[in-house]
């Protein structure tokens, strides 16, 4: 019986030991030596691994004691903000979207630089370009892009409604993912694709396609890609968060003096081939991009949009439209740059 | 009477436990419902989806039945050739140990390309998850059928293989069939989210689950999608084990227990 009661006693010991170690770690602030950076391997956010490449992540974080940079490749942005909302992204460059659908939900967030504007591009299968007059030959064809609450199905519904085109009745349009989608025109599964660079000149190089329209003339200067902190990098790293988005600026200026090198860059990383990304650089209707006020008019837009597409759930829950402090914060750039 | 009334309410009480632990630490330890919404709100949201829940049952449940009947189909004469033939079993067990471990995910560029944007595509991909559990488990019965048994078909005037197959084989393998049959549907119905992913519908589980809840981030949705085809495979389940196992292999009762 003793035996019995000391194990038991003991036992206690060394849950409340554990627990309490535990609970110590877990409390205590530990100093941040490591910096997660998120991206996707699209052209659009070349910025983040030229940085990268470039070593200057690391050189300008080391002042506020990061020892290492974890480059973290994401296939999309929803997985993306599925891993900021986890706490293992510190910031993400992502598409402007994925991070506000997150935020309807509760994501503790901000886009604090702008990445990139425009950059994505219908791509029609040969056989079928000469029809192409404009958005009216779209009708009766079957249109591959990314689901709903995307930038571009959003740019693309909005571009189809604007011009009389009914997204039930008159067109099919099929929500997937890149690769399937490029994997789909070269089938002919669809007749048409709209995504961002580079997969619409790696489409037009196999001999699958032809780009009729760039976004640009869809909706001109939307915003793309941007620059997202997590919360906890906003309120308790402010001077670093200051110092990504010089980062971030000094990268996005030098990719655009230096496309060429930018490309080589982004092969290299992705294991692609060097002249087809030269080429979808030098053809694709994009803008690099740092300054998030760009972007918050489409921004908004986005916002709405995500919305409509939940709004009974939304309303339920009391979660009202985003406004433009729901979803940006550009103070930090304003300081990163002198306007404020 | 009343220990099989116990019995019978076995299942009930783990499940409750679980349940009510999901609930607690949801709600109490968590608190972060895009972490882990709450038991309560995943019911809830199955009740708020019910317009569109039985439509994406019945497809998803389309797509399992393509892939399913596939798989079966041509399983089973496979089984019985390579188990009955060692040539066979020799000459075709490379490619199927090649073709085997490669993920179901991976073949989804190859079923647009065969079957397009179809609900055959999907099909195609529950197929690939489905197919190699029948085969291995129903050759196997089919290799391992006793000597014993065979020669004693032999004496009975089972001549030739056709007669050997249908009369000594196929009911000693029985069995392992059911039991290919029964993993095959479970590792099919595991794969109906990827078959749903690349445009081959606008309903199904794996479709809303993957390309809607998920990109707007809506994990309550997500977690109730997830129940539901825990459920349909529990549902899925019990049927095949009341049909095969207690109708079909009755016989089997009292071997063992």
């Amino acid at each position: 019986m003793k035996r019995r009661s000391a194990i038991i006693v003991i036992g206690i010991v060394i849950a409340v030991i554990v627990i309490g170690i535990v609970v110590y770690f877990a409390v205590k602030p530990a100093k941040m030596t490591t910096i997660n950076i998120g991206y996707q391997p699209s052209t659009h956010q070349i910025a983040a691994m030229l940085a990268s490449e470039k070593g200057w992540w690391e050189k300008d974080l080391a002042k506020f004691g990061i020892e290492k940079v974890k480059m973290k490749e994401f296939p999309s942005g929803p997985p993306e903000m599925h891993a900021m909302l986890a706490g293992d992204l510190d910031v993400a460059y992502v598409g402007v979207s994925p991070p506000i659908a997150a935020m309807y939900e509760g994501l503790d967030a901000k886009i604090v630089a702008g990445v990139q504007t425009q950059g994505s591009a219908i791509v029609i299968r040969p056989e079928l370009a000469d029809e192409y007059k404009g958005p009216l030959s779209l009708k009766g064809k079957s249109i591959a892009t990314f689901p709903p609450g995307s930038i571009q199905h959003t740019v693309l519904s909005k571009w189809l409604l604007d011009n009389g085109i009914d997204l039930k009745k008159d067109v099919d349009i099929k929500a997937m993912g890149p690769s399937d989608a490029a994997t789909a025109i070269g089938a002919k599964t669809v007749d048409v694709v709209f995504l961002p660079s580079p997969t619409p000149t790696i489409i037009v190089e196999e001999g699958n396609g032809v780009i009729v329209e760039w976004s640009r003339s869809m909706w001109p200067d939307h915003a793309c890609c941007c620059l997202t902190a997590s919360g906890k990098m906003i309120r308790e790293h402010p001077e670093m968060l200051k110092q990504i988005i010089k980062t971030h600026i000094r990268s996005t200026e030098y990719e655009i003096k230096h496309p060429e090198e930018a490309a080589e860059i982004y092969a290299k990383w992705q294991n692609a081939d060097v002249s087809t990304i030269k080429r979808s650089v030098k053809i694709t209707d994009m803008h690099w991009i740092h300054d998030p006020h760009v972007e918050v008019e489409s921004g908004l837009e986005y916002a709405k949009v995500i919305y409509e597409l939940s709004r009974q759930r939304y309303e339920g829950k009391g979660i009202k439209v985003l406004k433009k402090e729901d979803i940006f914060d550009t103070s930090f750039y304003d300081e990163a740059t002198g306007k404020r | 009477m009343k220990l099989l009334a116990k019995e019978k309410v076995l299942w009930l009480i783990p499940l409750i436990i679980v349940l009510l632990l999901w609930e607690f630490m949801a709600g109490f330890v968590i608190k972060n419902p895009l972490m882990l919404p709450r038991f309560s709100a995943v019911i809830f949201s199955i009740y708020t989806l019910r317009e569109v829940l039985i439509s994406d049952i019945l497809v998803s449940l389309l797509h399992f039945g393509i892939g399913l009947v596939l798989a079966f189909s041509v399983a089973l004469p496979l089984a019985i050739a390579m188990g009955w033939f060692k040539s066979v079993f020799k000459a075709i067990d490379p490619i199927i140990e090649i073709l085997r471990p490669i993920p179901p995910l991976a073949w989804i560029p190859i079923a647009i390309i065969w079957f397009h944007l179809t609900h055959y595509a999907a099909g195609f991909i529950i197929f690939i998850g489905a197919f190699f559990p029948i085969l291995i488990d129903s050759y196997t019965g089919f290799r391992d059928v006793p000597k014993v048994l065979v020669e004693t078909g032999k004496v009975l005037g089972c001549t030739g293989d056709k007669k050997l197959i249908k009369y000594v084989a196929i009911p000693h393998a029985l069995p392992s069939i059911a039991t290919g049959t029964r993993v095959g549907m479970g590792v099919g119905w595991m794969c109906v989210v990827a078959a749903e992913m690349f445009g081959v519908s606008e309903s199904g589980l794996g479709y809303r689950l993957f390309q809607k809840f998920y990109y707007l981030h809506q994990m309550d949705y997500v977690v109730a999608y997830m129940f539901i085809l825990g459920l349909a495979a529990l549902c899925l389940d019990r049927l095949f084990r009341h049909f095969v196992e207690n109708k079909l292999l009755r016989w089997k009762k009292g071997i063992v227990k």
